[in-house]
């Protein structure tokens, strides 16, 4: 019976390994503190733990050791909401989208902070040394209110991804002069101070058909002008049609002013509505995966590196890869600015922009040796030192001591953009209806970037939803 | 079957008995509701675990004490199910009559408010039933071509021919792969700038392909890939009745010189309706629960949200239980009505030929 | 009717009577379609071979040699065994250190959950199949139906009741807790073909067998069991491959120490701020397929006849 023995020998090996395995998870003593930390897996949060393993010594003596569950990105969200909501409390730290805040924060799962800053005063002074913005995005809910929650853990803006080769082209800067009359951007500088119509007449312009010439050589396959998110996953539009309605004077429902504001006549307004169709009028020039609804920041990211776009406004978290020549055609024709904004009356650019990134929140099951140890780590974390160390590796810092030191623009090229970005940011909604909110809002922007439904009917549509919504959750009076 | 049992006689309903599961039914029943209203749920948890266990216990003392094998074989299998699929699911059609929010702590009984609003909001309702008309086009849609497709290869591989062992394992092969791979390579396969499809399609007539530009090129797209994945099943259940028939049939027929057709209608056919019954059983309740593949490939972008990608955004990313769960219950009610509709018409023509 | 049946001889049908004799024309149609059908695991393949800036390049290179100059340049690749390494052991951010990313474990997870839970459900699945089959209960079918309705929900419905559940006993996280729900899982599918098997066997030989003076369990497994072996061999690559490639109770139920692959293979999907790696995503995929692809080829005859045994013979 060769089954049997083959069954037989693969029971065998079986047991044999089921032994070894219950042998091995014995673990060691209970006495030292281990902080369990719910984090995406990319290079910010693995710098964080390497630089934690090798640096970090505890003033107060324990033996701390940090328990870093890396999740890979796409589950990160259902990972870390089963865990919360199920009660598990499996983690004492989680990294967090900042949109996550209300929803967690309501059910009672993310520990405010505001004791443990009153109660240290070095923490006070890294809370204090960040910069506004970023603070109120990552730490407070309500929103904008002095209710903290989160600490920094990557801080991530929008910036302009542009192909130097192409752009300081003489033919193509000749070329565009005559057609535009306007100066085609190359340096750093030049592209801080592009606006959208320049960014529309960049679009056109390079828009090539494979064997047209582009920069003195015919093109290998079809190139595009322009390209950032408009993607119907997560938040992939919504972040693009953000920056645009505040950047033309709109807004979104504000909870600041709830319960007095509406969904209603502010997120349909005329304003807005022009807005909405001002983005959907760069789709023209972008790669053509744009119109099936799948172009989010990394097919963006990816058409970019190929060499397909000349100019790509997107994450700076996702810089990294565009750099390494291993996986980026374009790492040695690279430059960047300031992502695009609107210029206004006075001939100053609005950036008001969306901001990206995560904070990291404390959980409120952590006992008080775990709460400890944890503020221990949050003052060796937002320590200038560590910061600077952290930005050197890729990581960016919002401490103020931290980036506007002149060695801090020559960590990685966007970073001279830092600074001055940062005080453009501002984020979506912290309330926990949020994820309600935003996949109705991308469903209806989907349709409007894939060509079924014009600017006007989608946000009438997403203001009615949120106005129902809203209201029933109180929110609008 | 041929033993005959000594039947002990069943123990009065009052007796304090280890194998009167009707008492311990009854008592266990009780404890376990009061201890639900009385404790926390932690605690209430494990009481009611122990009054489940302790039922187990009577249950099978009482078959052991009369023989009933069949409820002895069967008892671990039960078991497990129980806890592991029953129990939830009873859990969940419970939390269904609530107005529960996972990451909320507030707990409302609200009967069946959660089924109503779904059927008649105006806002929830036509969603609910474009997605049912979705989940319906893509089952039909996926198993049809799951079918047909299967089918034509268990035909080709039917026969012994050289080398057959090595081919047959490549068509099996898409089935083994994990979805998350099957759905991100695919988008690039479908992918207007580097896919090859496109590539082709382009060198071809010159014109830029974008497959996922309109809803007809997206739904092609998601049943292209799940008929892939899942046809080598239905081929193997087909294959393997096509392998079955004896030969001595086709020789009595080829003397007679019977038709084609007639010969397959009469001799094979029989062979692989049944399970060719089962593949498709199988493959529509997969086809029924369909979601990993459109999240991958569209988003439900192109109007292909189903509604077990709705289900997944309420009750995960949304975090609305109940309604999640009310939801699905309404889905396993369509399913279940179909599948008795297809068990019974299975039945009639099993029985009628 | 002889013209009508050209179709028929080009699929095979011709020469079903005698069964064997299909010669190596036949391979050559059989081979071409296999191919074809084969072509999409064959390009994931050739992509585990490629650096990542030529995994999307335009054209789409699918030769990693140009075959003594056949090919024209712009077609060929550069082979790499890089991304195989890569699967085990790389640096996470440009210029670090190489570290371990934990995939001989989820590999080995993978392995041991799928395996065990398998195995279990197969045992416990084969009894209860045989109680259906030899002692048939009152509403028999309806039993049976129910425990296929198990079956028919979305997962994500009674997922946050069994993480409550494995919550309050201690077992999320565990290597018990996962291969427990994956026995449930395998169990189903499993009494539904194993019940149809045991209906096929002739009972005369066990009616002797307990002339004979055997008792019940003697019976069940001395004469029952041998003859369904290939039934079990067919249950069981059934289950391995619906089990291998679970997705969702993976990512909620396991901890990082007995995560499985298809959970952490994630993390060249959209991992280390980029979005997919293709070549690690492709490396990743190739490895994992081998252990159920040898499984699958081995046991193939059997899981032909297996099958055939079972539920045709009505």
């Amino acid at each position: 019976m060769k089954y049997k023995t083959r069954l037989k020998s693969f029971a065998t090996a079986l047991s044999f390994v089921s032994l070894m395995t219950v042998g091995g998870a014995i673990k060691a003593s209970a006495e030292d503190v281990v902080l369990h930390m719910a984090v995406p897996d990319w290079p910010p949060t693995r710098i964080m733990k390497d630089m934690f393993d090798r640096e970090y010594k505890p003033a107060s003596g324990n033996k701390v050791t940090l328990d870093v569950d890396f999740i890979p990105w796409p589950d990160f969200y259902t990972r870390v909401n089963a865990s919360l909501t199920s009660g598990e409390k499996k983690y004492n730290m989680a990294v967090s989208d900042s949109q996550w805040l209300g929803a967690f924060i309501e059910g009672g799962y993310f520990r405010k902070i505001n004791d443990l800053i009153d109660a240290d005063p070095d923490l006070k002074k890294a809370m204090d040394g960040m910069h506004p913005k970023i603070l109120n995005a990552y730490s407070t809910y309500p929103n904008s209110t002095a209710n903290y929650y989160g600490f920094p853990q990557f801080p991530d803006i929008l910036v302009s991804y542009a192909r130097k080769d192409i752009f300081c082209n003489d033919e193509e800067q000749k070329n565009f002069k005559a057609k535009y009359n306007k100066k085609l951007p190359c340096t750093g500088e030049e592209f801080d101070d592009v606006d959208w119509e320049l960014f529309g007449n960049i679009g056109e312009f390079f828009m090539r058909k494979k064997g047209d010439m582009l920069a003195g050589k015919p093109a290998d396959d079809d190139f595009y002008g322009v390209g950032f998110q408009v993607g119907k996953g997560y938040d992939f539009s919504t972040s693009s049609v953000n920056s645009f309605i505040w950047q033309a004077g709109g807004d979104i429902w504000d909870e600041t002013k709830a319960p007095d504001g509406h969904a209603e006549g502010q997120v349909n307004s005329d304003v807005a509505v022009k807005a909405l169709d001002h983005m959907l009028s760069f789709i023209k020039y972008m790669p053509p995966v744009a119109k099936t609804g799948t172009m989010d920041i990394f097919k963006t990211d990816e058409l970019f590196r190929a060499g397909k776009i000349a100019l790509n406004v997107d994450w700076v978290g996702l810089g990294e890869a565009s750099l390494d020549p291993k996986t980026s055609q374009v790492a040695d024709k690279l430059v960047f600015g300031m992502a695009p904004g609107t210029r206004g009356a006075d001939g100053k650019l609005n950036r008001t922009s969306q901001i990206g990134g995560q904070p990291f929140v404390l959980t409120t099951w952590n006992t008080d040796i775990i709460n400890k140890e944890a503020v221990g780590f949050v003052k060796w974390w937002l320590s200038k030192d560590v910061q600077t160390e952290y930005a050197s590796k890729g990581g960016q810092s919002a401490i103020k001591d931290v980036y506007s030191d002149p060695k801090y623009s020559t960590y990685r090229p966007w970073n001279r953009t830092w600074a001055s970005s940062l005080d453009y940011q501002k984020d979506m909604w912290h309330v926990p209806q949020f994820y309600d909110l935003l996949t109705q809002q991308q469903d209806q922007y989907d349709l409007a970037i894939t060509g079924k439904q014009d600017a006007k009917t989608t946000l009438d549509n997403v203001a009615k939803y949120q106005e129902n919504l809203l209201k029933e959750a109180g929110l609008i009076k | 079957m041929t033993t005959t049992a000594i039947q002990t006689p069943p123990t009065a309903f009052t007796t304090l008995a280890l194998d009167n599961w009707k008492l311990a039914i009854a008592g266990g029943l009780g404890v376990s509701i009061s201890a639900c209203l009385a404790m926390p749920a932690t605690s209430s948890f494990w009481v009611v675990a122990v009054m489940m266990a302790l039922v187990a216990v009577t249950f099978v003392v009482n078959a052991f004490r009369r023989h009933y094998y069949g409820g002895l074989l069967v008892s671990p299998a039960i078991a497990v199910l129980f806890v592991m699929n029953i129990f939830p699911l009873l859990w969940s059609l419970g939390l269904s009559f609530f107005s529960y929010q996972s990451n909320q702590q507030a707990i409302r009984f609200v009967g069946l408010a959660n089924y109503s609003k779904l059927l008649t909001d105006d806002l929830k309702a036509p969603e609910l039933w474009a997605n049912l008309t979705n989940t319906a086009m893509f089952t039909v849609l996926t198993v049809s071509v799951q079918m047909v497709i299967g089918f034509l290869l268990a035909v080709l591989f039917a026969k012994q021919f050289p080398l057959r062992r090595y081919l047959l394992i490549l068509v099996l092969t898409p089935m083994m792969l994990s979805v998350v791979a099957v759905g991100v390579f695919f988008s690039y396969y479908y992918d207007p700038t580097f896919g090859v499809i496109s590539q082709i399609i382009k060198a071809w007539t010159g014109e830029q392909f974008i497959l996922f530009s309109s809803k007809a090129g997206a739904v092609a797209g998601i049943v292209f890939a799940d008929a892939w994945m899942w046809s080598p099943f239905v081929m193997l259940l087909v294959l393997a009745g096509l392998v079955s028939v004896p030969t001595y049939l086709y020789e009595a027929a080829a003397i007679d010189r019977v038709g084609s057709w007639r010969r397959f209608w009469t001799i094979t056919f029989p062979y692989i309706r049944g399970l060719l019954m089962l593949a498709l059983l199988f493959r529509t309740i997969e086809a029924f629960k369909m979601a990993d593949l459109i999240i991958l490939l569209t988003k439900g972008g192109n109007d292909t949200m189903t509604i077990s990608y709705h289900v997944i955004r309420i009750a995960n990313e949304q975090n609305k239980t109940s309604e999640g769960a009310a939801l699905s219950y309404l889905l396993l009610f369509v399913v279940i009505v179909l599948t008795n509709l297809y068990l019974y018409i299975a039945n009639r023509r099993s029985q009628g030929n | 009717m002889a013209t009508s049946m050209t179709i028929w001889e080009k699929l095979g049908f011709r020469k079903a009577s005698r069964v064997g004799e299909a010669g190596w024309g036949h391979t050559l149609w059989a081979a071409l379609v296999s191919f074809i059908y084969f072509l999409p695991v064959l390009i994931i393949v050739i992509t585990s071979f490629k650096v990542q800036n030529e995994a999307l390049s335009v054209p789409a290179k699918f030769f990693p040699t140009s075959f003594f100059g056949l090919i024209p340049e712009q077609y060929v690749f550069t082979p790499t065994l890089e991304n195989f390494t890569s699967v085990f052991s790389r640096a996470f951010t440009t210029g670090g250190a190489v570290e371990n990313t934990g995939f001989d474990r989820y590999f080995f997870n993978s392995m041991f959950i799928a395996g065990t839970s398998v195995l279990l459900a197969l045992v416990i699945g084969t009894l209860a199949a045989y109680g259906f089959s030899r002692y048939p209960l009152k509403g028999n079918d309806t039993y049976l139906f129910i425990i296929l309705t198990t079956r028919m929900l979305p997962a994500i419905v009674v997922i946050i009741p069994i993480i409550l559940m494995f919550r309050i006993v201690g077992l999320s996280g565990s290597y018990p807790g996962i291969i427990f729900l994956y026995t449930a899982f395998n169990l189903p599918f499993t009494i539904w073909m194993m019940k149809s098997f045991f209906d096929e066997l002739s009972l005369d030989v066990e009616d002797a067998a307990r002339i004979d003076g055997s008792s019940e369990l003697r019976v069940f497994f001395k004469v029952c069991l041998p003859q369904v072996v290939a039934g079990l061999a067919a249950t069981f690559v059934f289950g391995l491959i619906l089990t291998w490639n679970e997705f969702l109770f993976a990512l909620l139920l396991t901890g990082s120490d007995t995560r499985t692959v298809p959970v952490a293979m994630n993390q060249a999907v959209a991992g280390g701020g980029i979005g997919v790696l293709w070549g690690l995503l492709a490396a990743i995929e190739t490895l994992f397929l081998i252990p159920v692809f040898l499984v699958t080829f081995f046991l193939q005859n059997h899981l032909l006849r297996g099958v055939t045994f079972g539920t045709v013979k009505r």
